[in-house]
């Protein structure tokens, strides 16, 4: 071999050498600088990944801590057939591939019985099959047909964990699943108008689930890592992580058993007076904390859609009605805080007319002929005449604000919202006739849940309060992050007064409309009340609202109750308050008792009255 | 004086590429080895925060299964199906015990030595007292 030839050989080589590093080089200018972006994108579309976490939904609890609402997760099984398909044909051996393929079978078999579903309906979700799309988005399978692999057939939702635990111990070739959180209601339909619901989409819809969204969503977080082959994320590679925050827990004031309680005999109502609705209240007078309300009708919480129309309106707050002789605390209140009477002051009752400022006014009618009646009288027998005289004794401005301060004609600041403010007029829109038709409780009209709260003042030393329904939001840890105290709201009349008026509603139940509803030695002051339900703009004489609103013991009140039945079907009668309202309110009154651990009251409280000076 | 041999700086020059060579060499080792602990421990504590939320949701799972289970018109349902007859105590039912309860028990069990005092001694009065401090 000549040098020439050796020196032209190297020579050739290292122009080789160079032209391959010259190839390499300009390969990754290509792939560096040219196709740098469309590269950047491949490769953040298959190994970026952002995973969200969703946020638990916070849980509502009653003021016991019993859950009413909480999350559960629940898997919605599915079949990707052609996972299941692409298995089997990984194996050449048609005898193997049998085999697979009838230990799959089985293990369907197995499947259609832990779903409960029909075999036949198990087998069609696992026949592979294409779905059609748009063409211009027909680019995952080759062919641009308007056809793709259908992945993900939909098998069975609402799956609990349990029951998927043994599914996915079957590993069952092509079988997928996902998890979603499911509102649930454990006490069905206890409490439905105050915790409300979500709908499908997860959005609340009323009650405290959507008044308190704020509290209860939380906020997701998300990650930002990238995933291996296996779509496995690899932790190692995380950049960016905002950590998820679980909703808070909202504690009601309400609590299940005196809800429980309320509904059961709301229940009994229906069944036995088939009335339009009818409402049932009971709260702490010393806080404003409701302790139960229910309507009826209502509905179940875990089939929302499926309750009927109008189920679901808390007409505790939406509906109004007439408030009937459970009014006339107004004027006996507002009198005796002005100091223009006392409980021994008497009227004659039995006239029918009365002259007032100039004019000869005719007074309403009596359910039964009073003479001279004491302001206790009054009160006990529910004497229209009477509480009429005392409203004009007032004049009728003064009367107006009394009944302002006691909260008609105007919100409670129900915290719930929806709620409508009742009708009270000023006297500039008064007729002649309304100084002596409104203190029985016409020409005003008032929602259930302001003639309990106007009850609530006088149990109360004569303090309007707030009606509260939340008593404290919770970490989702644990610790109390916000507490909420009673609101007052105005000083409607004075202490003694409220409870002079107090002792005096006693009678109502003692010797007065309501006789026999009493309860030996806890001191039921209540007020019993009929009113004839508007009809085509006139007064009904078979439609009616019965309502007895009270509280006990009236010397140390510890509970407000007001039972309101609107149009109970009473056959051949009336549907008096006494007769509807009153055995429901002394019924839940007894429970109540019970449950709540009231005691009686010692003789010492029940000479009270002849401290103060009261009737006896 | 003579310079050294060229094959020893040769020699050292290799020495010292070898040295170079393996303390990269560890270096890489060290820095994969750094890596993949850094895995591990993501990995691990992936799979941890993973596992804490399963059991929260179990739990959670648990505590909806317990509240529908305990609600009152399940308890109610189960006192009809176990024919268990409970029902709430109505007021006539209830005693009223207006002293201290603690002290009405201790006197009920010790009402047996009281009698026996108060017949050995012929006298109305006990000779002791019954010490109930402990209960207080």
């Amino acid at each position: 071999m000549s040098k020439g030839f050796a020196n032209q050989r190297l020579t050739l080589l290292s122009l080789g050498v160079v032209a391959c590093f010259m190839a390499v080089g300009v390969r990754l200018v290509y792939l560096h600088v040219i196709d740098r972006d469309e590269l950047l994108r491949f490769v953040d579309k298959a190994r970026r990944q952002i995973v969200i976490e969703h946020a638990r939904r916070g849980t509502i609890l009653d003021a016991r801590g019993n859950l009413l609402a909480t999350s559960r997760s629940e898997m919605t099984v599915a079949v990707d057939a052609w996972a299941l398909d692409e298995y089997l044909q990984t194996d050449k051996n048609p005898a193997k591939r049998a085999r697979r393929s009838a230990e799959e079978q089985a293990k369907r078999a197995q499947l259609a019985a832990q779903l409960g579903l029909p075999l036949a309906e198990v087998e069609k979700a696992f026949v592979p099959a294409r779905r059609r799309i748009k063409p211009e988005a027909d680019k995952h399978d080759g062919q641009v047909d308007g056809l793709t692999k259908d992945r993900w057939v939909k098998l069975c939702e609402g799956v609990d964990e349990p029951t998927y635990d043994r599914i996915e111990a079957l590993n069952i070739r092509g079988l997928t699943a996902e998890r979603v959180y499911r509102r649930v209601y454990p006490g069905n339909g206890l409490a439905a108008h105050l915790i409300g619901y979500l709908n499908k989409e997860g959005t609340p819809v009323t009650g405290a689930e959507s008044h308190f969204d704020l509290y209860l969503k939380g906020s997701d977080g998300w990650i930002e890592s990238e995933k291996d082959g296996t779509r496995r994320e690899m932790a190692q590679f995380r950049s960016r992580e905002i950590p998820v925050q679980d909703g808070n827990d909202v504690v009601l004031t309400i609590d299940s058993v005196v809800q429980h309680i309320i509904e059961d005999e709301l229940k009994d109502l229906a069944a036995k007076y088939s009335p339009n609705f009818a409402t049932v209240i009971v709260s702490d007078p010393q806080t404003g904390a409701i302790l139960g309300l229910a309507n009826y009708p209502s509905f179940d919480l875990n089939n929302y859609s499926k309750a009927p129309l109008g189920a679901d309106k808390n007409r505790a707050v939406t509906d109004r009605v007439e408030p009937g002789s459970t009014f006339k605390i107004v004027a006996v209140g507002a009198a005796l805080n002005e100091g223009l009477v006392t409980p021994r002051s008497t009227y004659d009752c039995g006239n029918a007319t009365i002259d007032y400022k100039g004019r000869t006014i005719k007074l309403p009618k009596e359910d039964e002929p009073f003479g001279i009646l004491s302001v206790a009288d009054i009160v006990a027998h529910s004497s229209n005449r009477g509480a009429a005289q005392l409203a004009m004794g007032l004049g009728e401005q003064r009367f107006y604000e009394y009944a302002r301060k006691f909260g008609f004609g105007q919100s409670t600041a129900f915290p719930l919202g929806g709620e409508v403010r009742g009708t009270l007029a000023p006297p500039s829109q008064w007729d002649g006739l309304t100084i002596s038709r409104m203190p029985m409780g016409h020409s005003v009209d008032a929602t259930p849940l302001q003639i309990h709260m106007a009850m609530s003042a006088v149990a109360n030393g004569g303090a309007l309060l707030r009606p509260q329904i939340i008593k404290e939001i919770r970490d989702a840890r644990g610790p109390v992050i916000r507490t909420f105290a009673p609101e007052k709201r105005e000083q409607v009349i004075g202490r003694a007064t409220a409870a002079t008026l107090a002792q005096l509603l006693t009678g109502v139940v003692r010797v007065g409309t309501a006789k026999g509803f009493d309860i030996e030695g806890f001191e039921v002051a209540g007020k019993t009340g009929t009113t004839q339900k508007i009809i085509d703009g006139k007064y009904s004489t078979t439609h009616h609202v019965a309502s007895f609103v009270g509280f006990f013991p009236a010397s140390r009140p510890q509970v407000v109750l007001s039972v309101i039945v609107d149009d109970a079907k009473v056959s051949g009668g009336t549907a008096y308050g006494r007769v509807v309202a009153a055995p429901a309110f002394h019924h839940i009154a007894e429970q109540l008792i019970q449950y709540l651990d009231i005691k009686p009251v010692q003789p010492a409280a029940r000479n009270f009255l002849a401290l103060t000076g009261g009737v006896p | 004086m003579k310079p050294p041999p060229a094959h020893a700086h040769i020699n050292r020059l290799i020495a010292l590429t070898l040295l170079l060579l393996v303390f990269s060499g560890s270096l890489g080792l060290g820095a994969v080895w750094v890596r993949q602990k850094i895995s591990q421990t993501a990995n691990h504590s992936r799979a941890l925060v993973a596992k804490i939320t399963e059991v929260e949701r179990r739990l959670d799972e648990v505590s909806a299964e317990v509240a529908t289970a305990v609600n009152p018109d399940a308890l109610l349902k189960q006192n009809q199906a176990m024919r268990l007859a409970l029902s709430t105590p109505r007021e006539v039912q209830v005693v009223r015990i207006m002293e201290s309860p603690e002290l009405r028990l201790a006197a009920k069990r010790n009402r047996e030595i009281f009698n026996l005092a108060s017949s050995q001694s012929g006298d109305s009065a006990p000779t002791f007292r019954v010490v109930t401090a402990s209960l207080r």
